[in-house]
């Protein structure tokens, strides 16, 4: 492999990797698996969104709950919007405008914590499988069918 | 936005009422076939439908055995330990 060949394919990595943090399964698209792409995606994304569904968007604290917050922004950047939003929200009193309580707060904030952990694992497949020049190859194959 | 958008995003800001009883253990299983579907969209090298849908039926199958089993030893070792 050239010098040029080994710094294009450093990018490569990078780019995939970012793309997998950015939304779950863009690396896997980025190297044509799309399937995987697809099936990632949706599977993640519907578990965040359960998990905010149930315990509300307030189990996104990033001051409170810091190690939750650490899985949690594995899932996308997007949740450190939504965590600024939780976090700026507050009444007049100075309380904060969303709260979370409960089973509900524990159930959600598991359920995003782990559609964040399960994000990373997507991210350091893609990653491997660019690394491997694994997606080329099957990437290509699904590309023929 | 629409009512029912306003509706869908308010939804999101107040935490649904999840009593505490045995029966909220069942939270578990969407998260379980979450991470079996995940697992094996990332483990298996080549992805047939059919193939893909039996390998997470089965590791979906053997997690739910063994929290359910897990639960069972936890109970019992309770129940050694207070009675």
């Amino acid at each position: 492999m050239t010098t040029k060949n080994k710094v294009d394919h450093g990018l490569l990595l990078i780019v995939v990797g970012l793309a997998a943090w950015a939304v779950p399964g863009g690396g896997h698209f980025i190297i044509k698996e799309r399937k995987r792409a697809i099936i990632i995606f949706v599977t993640v994304t519907l578990t965040f969104l359960a998990g905010l569904y149930v315990g509300s968007i307030a189990v996104i604290d990033r001051v409170g709950a810091k190690p939750w917050y650490a899985a949690q922004i594995m899932a996308s950047p997007a949740v450190g919007l939504i965590g600024n939003i939780v976090e700026v929200s507050v009444d007049e009193a100075g309380n904060r405008k969303y709260v979370s309580y409960g089973r509900g707060h524990d159930v959600g904030q598991i359920y995003t914590s782990i559609a964040g952990m399960l994000n990373l694992l997507c991210i350091i497949s893609a990653v491997y499988m660019t690394w491997c020049g694994r997606g080329e190859m099957i990437g290509a194959e699904e590309d023929d069918t | 936005m629409t009512p029912d958008m306003g509706a869908i995003l308010g939804a999101f800001t107040v935490p649904i009422d999840i009593p505490t009883d045995p029966m909220s253990t069942l939270w578990m299983f969407p998260l379980l076939l979450s991470i079996s579907i995940v697992y094996k969209a990332t483990k298996m090298r080549v992805l047939f439908a059919r193939r893909f849908a039996k390998e997470v039926a089965v590791l979906f199958g053997t997690i739910s055995v063994f929290m359910v089993f897990l639960g069972v030893v936890l109970i019992l070792l309770v129940k050694l330990l207070t009675e």
